[in-house]
């Protein structure tokens, strides 16, 4: 159990798949103006990179290995994303269609979303089982969100604030990103003694 | 030396989320609408000088997102109106279609796991709580429906000028 909730916390807060890894930049600074945007489409990208990290796993375990096929775990995985995202907007748009009006936006921004293939590629690098691959999914798709939710509230503040002409909009933001990912980097330090 | 301006502006997030729709048909006393494009690849101001428009593109995309009002405004077609939802609308059906699949997902997992200790029997598990998830999410939606939380709302007409990027 406690190497599960280490694995998480690592995934989540110390190896930050945004401001560690340096992975899903562009939805980072795209669709963090308003809190409510990122927390849609936070949301939307647990959930697609919670599902395609079970459904790579089971493709490379089953597929990919027995069968000698890594040159294709590229292709492969963006293929599984690509279908794991196409199947969570038809469930949407079927479970309910005013859902789909409200949040199906966010949905094709997921697909071209290098997190979730760089997770994907993260996961069948550390060898890990398909319990540890699920949780390793979902808790870095939740640092995710909360960096985004996070980055979100301070850009809406910055909007607001009097700052230098040349440095409104996008360059007072990757400013504040620095200073954010060199406070998660404080992270790095936690022990479990 | 410049002094910062202080003012008492509200930093707490706007009752309405607001958005820019066009009115694409008016049938009696409804009204059929197309949100514009808000992402950041060009904004709505480009719309017109958009050449994509076939099958997957942002403006099939956003004509699959059509949605109807009631037209006690007297809206015309080609018309541009200001539409919001309530703020924690968006919360909620996120909540409604993602947390919750998701939540079962992991719980019937968690259970097998430790039940069983096979992979095989817990990824069965999580698909069956999927499943489940998803017909807890319906049941949810169908709740916020009737309680009109989907429902967006008519603002006022949009400015000549003004764009999507409302904030």
């Amino acid at each position: 159990m406690k190497e599960y909730i280490l694995l998480m916390i690592s995934a989540a807060l110390v190896n930050n798949v945004i401001l560690a890894r340096f992975l899903g930049l562009c939805s980072f600074m795209g669709v963090t103006t308003r809190i409510d945007t990122a927390v849609g489409m936070g949301m939307a990208t647990t959930f697609v990179i919670t599902v395609s990290s079970m459904a790579d796993w089971a493709v490379e375990t089953y597929l990919l290995q027995p069968y000698g096929l890594g040159y294709l775990r590229t292709v492969t995985f963006i293929m599984v994303i690509a279908a794991a995202v196409q199947f969570t907007e038809l469930t949407v748009k079927k479970v309910s269609p005013p859902l789909f009006q409200m949040l199906g936006i966010y949905l094709p921004l997921i697909t071209t979303n290098c997190a979730v293939l760089g997770i994907a590629i993260l996961l069948v690098e550390h060898k890990m089982n398909f319990i540890e691959a699920t949780l390793f999914g979902f808790a870095s798709s939740i640092g995710y969100s909360l960096v985004m939710v996070i980055f979100a509230g301070l850009r809406e503040r910055l909007a607001l604030a009097d700052t230098p002409r040349l440095f409104a909009g996008p360059p007072i933001g990757f400013i504040v990103a620095s200073l954010l990912a060199l406070a998660f980097m404080g992270f790095s330090g936690m022990s479990t003694s | 030396m410049n002094e910062p301006v202080y003012s008492a502006t509200d930093f707490s997030a706007p009752a309405m989320v607001e958005g820019i729709a066009q009115v694409v048909e008016v049938d009696g006393k409804l009204a059929w609408l197309v949100p514009e494009q808000t992402s950041s690849c060009g904004g709505c101001a480009s719309a017109s000088a958009c050449g994509a428009k076939g099958i997957g593109t942002t403006a099939s995309r956003l004509e699959a997102r059509r949605f109807q009002l009631v037209n006690d405004a007297g809206f015309r077609v080609g018309e541009r109106v200001v539409v919001g939802i309530r703020e924690n609308a968006l919360l909620k059906a996120s909540i409604t279609a993602y947390v919750i699949p998701l939540a079962t997902l992991l719980i019937a997992g968690a259970l097998a796991q430790w039940a069983a200790g096979s992979d095989r029997v817990t990824m069965a598990a999580m698909f069956a709580g999927l499943a489940l998830g998803l017909g807890l999410a319906r049941l949810g939606a169908g709740r916020l429906l009737l309680r009109g939380d989907l429902a967006p709302r008519f603002i006022r007409r949009a400015g000549a000028g003004e764009t999507c990027n409302l904030e």
